[in-house]
């Protein structure tokens, strides 16, 4: 439980903390929550699901308040706790540092997503669904640019129109089991015509926020106005909630209709691969050209997600965690260099590598581990989810596979165009202490998972053996 | 010591070396740099001396698994055999010269830790790939001399002048190096699929046991996709017009990476997998055609470049494609013998150009030089040896590996035979006239930088020298079966004993008449062409012509066939007009003009939407707020209450 009241109290305590220290106090409390999901970690046994919170009954209005996790919750509440003192560090020096509000709404942000990744009850996962949404926006209003408002609308209509789609699906998910409780949401038969339509919810709400192609036309205008640590966590954070919601309630719930769910993601993802690599070889704003390749390279996770087995699945697991990690980086670097030259321009970029050898030398890291390099977390996610694909078809598998190519073109062009060449400017600050400290944990953990994701993959097999079983158990 | 503490030590020093030098490399002098970086490489070839004359048989040295997929567990493990071990010598070997050499080559201070940090993790990648014992392995490694080579071609990616067209370079080496790496990924899944295991050992058993059968489509399939794999790495049709690009690294880089070692991994891929390959006779004739056409390509191109560097760079294609062609025809030793000298002789021409272009500063046109054996006489000596050696003068290290290659061709195809006669003679061809036009003639260089010109240092010139004796006396580990009984064939003994898979093909050596009247044919050639070449360019003068004043072939030669203008026009352009198309047209024009429709259609009305756009945000925030407090209120309520 405290997994989810923690946060409520460390936001709601930023409003009285000196502002001057609000930074240190952001810092220290997501240490604390990191420290506490690590607890857990460690005390938890793969292949059961650990309940926090179960009064076992059915309360009026269906609900029942089941709250725990398993393998794969937990695994998501470690990438959101590790990734946001990330985000928090990155923030260091950036004008939001000093800021309480943005701190408490960053801490009841995670509340909602802590809540998501616990909830086994359907309406508590809708309740804190839309509650993240809350955060999200007011930091993306109140510090984002200050004409963004058309834009934010339009990412606010897209997420609210799939958000109440789920909750469509919830309601005639709930009417026909008699409560939100997951596993009676799980054990529920449904007719082929109304699983369609409970999946078609699910996946608006989903499509619309990792997002997958077509619905992925708020993301670049979105990212372009936020400040840094927005983008960071809508990229690194709120979009894996999706991710998540995929593999634990859109296709075991829906398991009925599991051939058109799962042709209907794999079609839509590999055309995000290709066409979100594509559009980014010509994009020329540095965040624009990152927000198309994040539709690119998740377009290789949700494809991941639509093989639905342990070994995809892992691999899945691997490169959400790889792209939480890179989204932090490639969204530094892009803040860095938006910072300090006043320009997300790439045409107004060149030999910043000579003007500040250390920022050159980790954008090449990041670029590197971005296209999926040997020794970084990426190339064995990567590995294993195009060998996955390539078995569940081979033209998908090699659509997928065109990702090692395209992927190199746009990023190489990015890191080129900016880092080399004669330089434009006279002077480019080199990296300061809380930068390369990001830079180096992202470092690190990339390459621990590039080089032992057995360790990883042990702590997760039970889990998604469980998973991939639930939905085998039931008949088609 | 043990064969583990051998190769640890190896692989750990080139990392530590890498590692020192890439983080506090900044700080320290030139000298340290350079001492820390080649002794390394050096003490590996020690080592690699030690593991190549304790050899008695194939080992493996697992460290950790990696991963498991489903039953297959991929694992960090290491293969010493005689392939491995082999290839480990000429990469460390010619590894350590090219490292002496480059200590004076590069002379910028601020760029001299990061050049040595990226060759030793060159060597490093290099030897991962070589050495790895499955092809996981192999695959890190290959992605690994990727990335090196990258590094190194963009390496003067700040020059005002050719910054830009190096980072180009870099890139279009990269990209289509990806593009066949996606052939190798698809040959690592196909693997798994039919073996269930990537380790080379446990593949061979299962292919080499009695009742293996295996549908020709498949194998036909992987081999292909294996091939086109190798392909990229090695510059064949269709991936080989990266490798003249790749010039623009600094020369050191030319000859270690593009000359000697990696450009050679695809063909270290084919004879690691042999015995896949031999079930697939389709795909080795693919290969002998493929190899044939590139090799004439490339020597077809190299007649009329004027750029030392891109003769050279034409001229290594056009040698990869003859060792394909053995491969194609199942010479897998004949293959790695010629890899073998070529790294001897290619290394050496590279870093003879090297020498010249550093006492020239940095002058690369033919036609800018000529006369140059008075003032770098050891450059002069030693290039004439690469060139002898290249074009198969007689008892020459090129003269034996190359006949071995011709006699396999013609046990093969005598049409496949007689084009690569053409290829060889257009080889001395151009070498000669490479050598004659910057050696040779008048001096074209003015009188200030002649006033200057001097031999360079002996650290650039001993790697010349000691290549050079390599490449005269490098036949001798092959030699033919008609003098010298005893000794003759000892490499091809050597690596068909301690290498899976190639003992059970018998080499198909040519009767002793035949082989008399090859080397008598093939040294009357050689030499004809020298006296031709020395007739045409130091006694009459003749001269390279300029561009514009090129005809026929002439013109085509020095365009490369246009092949890079064909691939412009087929792939380039198509995919930039389709990103850009893409783009302006569905991205913006349809998806995200519908987005601005969006809110219309959802507000009815146009003044509900300026309406929402304004306050929508406090009042959705305002009555999300109220629905969250009244469902936690309910929630403690009933939570609380409720029985």
């Amino acid at each position: 439980m405290e997994l989810i009241y923690i946060p409520l109290i460390l936001g709601l305590l930023s409003f009285l903390i000196p502002a001057s220290l609000v930074r240190h106090y952001g810092l220290i409390g997501s240490l604390a929550l990191l420290g506490i999901v690590i607890a857990h970690a460690a005390t938890f046994d793969p292949a059961t699901t650990h309940y926090v919170l179960n009064p076992n009954k059915v309360f009026p209005l269906g609900l029942t308040f089941k709250m725990g996790y398993d393998g794969l919750g937990l695994l998501m509440l470690l990438l959101t706790n590790i990734t946001l003192p990330l985000i928090l560090l990155s923030n260091y020096n950036r004008d939001l540092a000093r800021n309480n509000v943005f701190h408490a709404l960053v801490f009841f942000m995670l509340f909602g997503l802590n809540g998501i990744f616990l909830s086994l009850d359907g309406m508590l996962f809708y309740v804190f669904w839309e509650l993240t949404l809350v955060p999200i926006l007011l930091i993306l209003f109140l510090y984002g640019d200050k004409n963004n408002n058309p834009v934010l609308f339009r990412f606010f209509l897209f997420t609210f129109a799939g958000s109440l789609a789920m909750l469509m699906s919830f309601f005639a998910l709930g009417r026909l089991a008699g409560s939100f409780d997951y596993e009676a949401l799980l054990a529920v038969e449904l007719s082929p015509q109304i699983a369609t339509l409970v999946m078609v919810g699910f996946l608006l709400a989903f499509a619309v926020k990792i997002p997958l192609f077509p619905l992925h036309s708020w993301q670049p205008g979105t990212y372009t106005s936020s400040p840094m640590a927005g983008t960071m966590l809508l990229s690194a954070i709120m979009l894996k909630m999706a991710l998540f919601g995929m593999i634990k309630w859109m296709i075991p719930l829906c398991v009925e209709v599991k051939e058109l769910t799962v042709w209907t993601i794999m079609i839509l993802s590999v055309i995000g691969i290709v066409y979100g690599a594509i559009v980014a070889i010509r994009q020329n704003d540095i965040k624009v050209l990152f927000a198309y390749a994040s539709l690119s390279h998740l377009g290789i996770i949700t494809a991941g997600i639509s093989v639905f087995n342990v070994e995809s699945l892992f691999g899945v697991s691997v490169q959400m965690l790889n792209h939480s990690l890179l989204s932090v980086g490639m969204f530094l670097v892009a803040d860095i260099l938006e910072q300090r030259l006043k320009s997300k321009n790439l045409s107004d970029m060149g030999g910043i590598a000579k003007l500040a050898p250390s920022f050159g030398f980790w954008f090449a890291v990041i670029t590197l581990a971005s296209v999926s390099v040997p020794f970084t977390a990426g190339f064995i996610g990567e590995f294993i989810i195009i060998y996955e694909v390539f078995n569940f078809d081979i033209s998908m598998g090699l659509l997928s596979a065109s990702t090692l190519v395209f992927g190199a073109v746009f990023m190489l062009r990015a890191f080129q165009i900016s880092m080399f060449g004669f330089p434009k400017i006279d002077s480019f600050k080199d990296l300061t202490i809380n930068e390369l400290a990001v830079f180096l944990l992202l470092g690190a953990m990339i390459l621990l998972l590039g080089l032992f994701p057995q360790l990883l993959k042990d702590f997760m097999e039970p889990c998604l053996n469980n998973i991939v079983n639930s939905i085998n158990a039931k008949p088609e | 010591m043990s064969t583990e503490i051998i190769l640890g030590l190896m692989m750990l020093l080139l990392l530590f070396a890498a590692l020192i030098n890439g983080t506090v490399g900044i700080y320290l002098p030139k000298r340290l740099i350079a001492i820390l970086a080649c002794s390394v490489v050096f003490a590996a070839f020690g080592l690699s001396l030690l593991l190549f004359f304790n050899f008695e048989a194939a080992e493996k040295i697992t460290l950790f698994t990696i991963l498991k997929i489903r039953e297959t567990s991929i694992n960090a493990s290491f293969y010493l055999d005689a392939l491995s071990i082999w290839m480990t010598m000429i990469i460390t070997g010619v590894g350590a010269l090219i490292h002496l050499f480059s200590t004076a080559y590069i002379t910028e201070k601020e760029d001299y830790y990061k050049f040595f940090t990226y060759l030793n993790l060159f060597v490093f990648s290099m030897l991962l790939l070589v050495l790895g014992s499955n092809y996981f392995m192999l695959f890190f490694g290959w992605e690994g001399v990727g990335i090196c080579s990258f590094l190194l071609i963009g390496f003067n990616y700040s020059d005002p002048e050719t910054g830009f067209a190096n980072s180009m370079a870099a890139r279009k080496a990269f990209i289509m190096n990806r593009i066949g790496d996606v052939g190798l990924l698809v040959a690592l899944f196909l693997l798994i699929n039919q073996f269930g295991t990537l380790e080379y050992t446990d593949i061979y058993k299962i292919v080499s046991a009695k009742d293996f059968t295996v549908s020709a489509t498949f194998i036909t399939s992987l081999t292909l996709t294996l091939f086109f794999a190798a392909t990229g790495k090695s510059a064949q049709i269709p991936l080989l017009t990266w490798l003249p690009d790749a010039m623009a690294g600094p020369t050191p880089v030319s000859a270690l990476i593009h000359a000697a070692t990696m450009v050679t991994a695809g063909i270290f891929l084919i004879i690691r997998s042999n015995y896949l390959f031999e079930l697939a006779p389709l795909t080795k004739d693919i290969i002998v055609y493929i190899g044939l056409l590139t090799s004439l390509y490339g020597a077809f191109s190299a007649l009329r470049q004027n750029d030392i560097k891109k003769v050279l760079a034409y001229s290594t294609v056009s040698q990869l494609g003859l060792m394909f062609v053995a491969l194609g025809t199942g010479a897998y030793t004949v293959a790695l013998f010629h890899v073998t000298t070529h790294a001897f002789f290619k290394a050496l021409l590279f870093l003879c150009a090297g020498s010249v272009i550093h006492a020239l500063h940095h002058e690369q046109d033919i036609r800018n030089m000529g006369g140059l054996k008075k003032y770098l006489k050891i450059t002069h000596i030693t290039f004439l040896v690469g060139t002898l050696a290249i074009s198969g003068f007689p008892l020459m290290s090129g003269f034996f590996s190359k006949d071995e290659i011709l006699a396999s061709a013609w046990s093969y195809n005598p049409v496949v035979f007689a084009l690569l006669i053409a290829v060889i003679t257009m080889t001395s061809i151009y070498m000669f006239r490479l050598y004659f036009l910057v050696f040779h003639g008048t001096v074209k260089i003015d009188k200030d930088t002649q006033h200057h010109l001097k031999e360079n240092p002996i650290s650039m010139t001993l790697p010349l020298m000691l290549l050079a004796i390599l490449s005269v006396f490098g036949g001798i580990i092959n030699l033919p079966g008609l003098i010298f009984h005893g000794s003759a064939h000892w490499f091809d003994k050597y690596l068909t004993k301690g290498t899976e898979g190639l003992s059970a093909i018998h080499p198909h050596h040519p009767e002793a008449s035949f082989t008399w009247a090859l080397m008598i044919a093939a040294s009357a050639l050689t030499i004809g062409i020298l006296l031709w070449a020395y007739n045409t360019y130091a006694r009459q003068m003749k001269t390279a012509l300029p561009d514009a004043e090129l005809k026929g072939w002439q013109k085509i030669s020095a365009s490369k066939l246009y092949l890079d203008e064909i691939y412009n026009f087929v792939f380039v352009i198509p995919i930039d007009r389709l990103a850009t198309y893409s783009y302006k047209s569905f991205e913006v024009g349809i998806l995200i003009r519908s987005l601005r429709v969006f809110p219309k259609v959802f507000g009815f009305m146009g003044n509900v939407v300026a309406k929402l756009q304004q306050g929508f945000l406090s009042s959705y925030i305002f009555w999300m707020l109220i629905g969250l407090i009244c469902f936690i209120g309910y929630s403690i309520i009933i939570l609380q209450f409720w029985n």
